[in-house]
């Protein structure tokens, strides 16, 4: 078990009452799973996703990560974890608009204390997996919107993560490019044993998973 | 890739924005090191010249007549010798030297002149205009002119060469050359003084002042003569400039409290309270520089992590902890206090360089100790600037880059 959520709550107060996010979430994930979360607009995905990462704060429950209490973290314990053990991939890439394709990729290696040629090589060698090492100088704007995700994919595995946490990886993606990056996805998770949470809302990214959290009104529908 | 780099990058990305905050921190470093590297050079100049003119303090007893500040001497009360040895012991700075004097009114044949007793040594370290007289012996240096700025400044003239003659026999005496005119007397003849017969041991070149009408003989014996035993009507100080300003006459009269002291006060007042502004208007440019600079890079480090939002929420998704956060935005900070200290120096170095011939008559040259207050001043108000916009940095959401689903 690399993951495990027990009744993970999460509300927000606003002004016209509480709003539940989460309700008594419970699941489990094996490592080399392939967990796809679906839902509609509104329904606590990426709240989901976001609490697993330790970059909310839940209101109630529990979130192990190995033995690692995420939920009672602090900090700097979570910047830790993120570092060491999540690589993440999102919709809109993020990346760093000054830093070239290969910089980017390095750039979670920034705050490791490794030799800058083993840096070098690591960024490398991911941009040949995602196919894109011949465009490694390339700032992203030279890119086109799917070598842009293949370059995020690439930065999220340099830190050799145990977890990829992806939100709408093929949103800003047409169809052809979509499938294109889920196939990458897939087989990172199959050779990497890399296990991979990717909320979605597309029903061809859904079927790539093996694991399927629905959430509706940020309750668990099935799984 | 490193944070170094990291930030590095960053500063390749933002350079009009980098130069627009610098502006601010630039001037101000530039406007303090002009205006410090031209004061700096006044006050020398002032020094020398004030040590030109030879003693400037006079400690006189509390009853004497301070009129005539040359003749204030004459026929005063007297108060001990041993004031000479509290003022040495008390290791007060700026004073270079003290010639205490016993003077009083005297008849040979009939004429009225003035006696003066003096230590030779001291006496003639305090008169400059007595270097050309032709008494040589041990050279003295005036504390406030012995930098390297001040033999640019003339330190080296030969007026400045303080020389004196290391002793003056019991009956040997010097007559200023009108006292030598009246006694119809030159060099190597002898002077009978209240009933003792003295040597001259040298007639004085005409100084045009109130010396060229004295005696002057050994201050033991002169108080031995007029039977006034380790007493003084005065002493003489040349005191440097820069300590008068400091507040040396306010020392003395707490180590003497019972004597009247005083100086060429409209000499010293000037130039002095001239220095004194400069220093203020550097003062008031650090307070402006603290708020303005501090502002200026405040604006710029905010302006620059609202702009990179994203780029920091993604940091911190990515693992970079807060401290690291913290880091970058004050690493930059202290490259940009750096660079505008160094640029600042040497914009307003230069700046005095220029200037200061044009309008103050006097050659600056650059004062490298002000590279390291330029760099102190500008890192420091550059690191506060940053400080609050680091915080805010720290407490970005981590999660800007995704949307609720």
């Amino acid at each position: 078990m690399i993951l495990k959520v027990v009744n993970l709550c999460k509300k927000y107060t606003h002004i016209d009452g509480v709003v539940y996010a989460l309700q008594n979430v419970s699941f489990d994930v094996k490592r080399g799973d392939f967990v796809t979360i679906t839902g509609s607009s509104g329904s606590g995905k990426t709240t989901l996703l976001l609490t697993l990462a330790g970059l909310i704060n839940p209101t109630s429950g529990v979130i192990l990560f190995k033995d690692f209490r995420i939920d009672k973290a602090t900090d700097g314990q979570l910047s830790g974890y993120r570092k060491n053990n999540v690589g993440f991939v999102m919709q809109s890439f993020a990346l760093i608009p000054y830093l070239t394709a290969h910089e980017n990729v390095m750039l979670p290696l920034a705050i490791f204390n490794m030799p800058n040629s083993q840096k070098h090589d690591s960024a490398l060698e991911l941009l040949r997996l995602v196919g894109l090492d011949n465009r490694k100088n390339h700032l992203p704007k030279e890119l086109s919107a799917g070598q842009q995700q293949r370059v995020a994919i690439a930065r999220a595995l340099v830190n050799n993560p145990s977890l990829i946490l992806a939100d709408e990886p093929t949103g800003n993606l047409d169809p052809s490019l979509s499938t294109d990056i889920l196939n990458l996805l897939k087989r990172i998770n199959e050779e990497k044993n890399v296990t991979m949470l990717m909320v979605t809302h597309s029903p061809l990214a859904a079927g790539y998973g093996n694991n399927k959290i629905h959430l509706v009104n940020g309750s668990l529908i099935n799984n | 890739m490193n944070i170094r780099k990291l930030v590095w990058l960053e500063f390749k990305q933002h350079k009009s924005q980098l130069i627009s905050g610098l502006l601010a921190i630039i001037l101000g470093i530039a406007v303090i090191v002009g205006i410090r590297s031209i004061s700096v050079v006044s006050e020398k100049a002032v020094a020398i010249n004030l040590d030109n003119l030879g003693a400037n303090i006079l400690v006189l007893p509390q009853a004497s007549n301070v009129d005539n500040y040359y003749a204030a001497d004459v026929d005063a009360p007297t108060f001990p010798e041993e004031y000479v040895e509290r003022i040495a012991t008390s290791t007060l700075a700026g004073v270079d030297n003290m010639s205490p004097k016993l003077t009083r009114r005297i008849i040979i044949n009939g004429q009225k002149f003035v006696l003066t007793g003096i230590l030779p040594k001291n006496e003639l370290a305090s008169k400059p205009i007595w270097q050309n007289s032709g008494l040589f012996g041990a050279e003295l240096k005036a504390s406030c002119a012995e930098t390297p700025v001040n033999e640019d400044l003339g330190y080296k003239d030969k007026k400045l060469q303080r020389k004196s003659i290391d002793s003056l026999a019991m009956y040997d005496c010097i007559l200023g050359s009108s006292a030598s005119q009246r006694l119809n007397v030159k060099d190597g003849e002898t002077v009978e003084i209240e009933g003792k017969t003295f040597h001259i041991a040298r007639v004085i070149s005409e100084t045009g002042t109130i010396d060229d009408d004295r005696i002057f003989a050994h201050l033991h014996t002169v108080q031995d003569l007029l039977g006034i035993k380790e007493q003084v009507s005065a002493i003489e100080i040349m005191g440097c400039c820069n300590a008068i300003s400091d507040g040396l006459l306010g020392k003395l009269r707490n180590i003497l409290p019972d004597t009247r002291i005083t100086t060429i006060g409209q000499i010293v007042s000037t130039q002095i309270q001239t220095n004194k502004m400069m220093n203020r208007v550097s003062f008031i440019f650090l307070i402006i520089i603290i708020f303005v600079g501090g502002i200026s890079i405040g604006n710029f480090m905010w302006a620059n992590v609202n702009e990179r939002r994203k780029e920091i929420g993604m940091f911190r998704m990515i693992g970079f902890s807060k401290n690291i956060i913290y880091q970058m935005l004050l690493a930059k900070a202290f490259v940009l206090g750096i660079l505008g200290g160094l640029t600042g120096y040497v914009i307003g170095t230069a700046s005095a360089m220029w200037l200061g011939p044009e309008f103050a008559g006097l050659t600056i040259s650059p004062i490298p100790g002000l590279i390291f207050i330029s760099l102190l001043i500008s890192v420091a108000v550059s690191l506060m600037g940053a400080v609050i916009p680091a915080y805010l940095a720290g407490k970005i959401d981590p999660f800007n880059n995704m949307q609720e689903g």
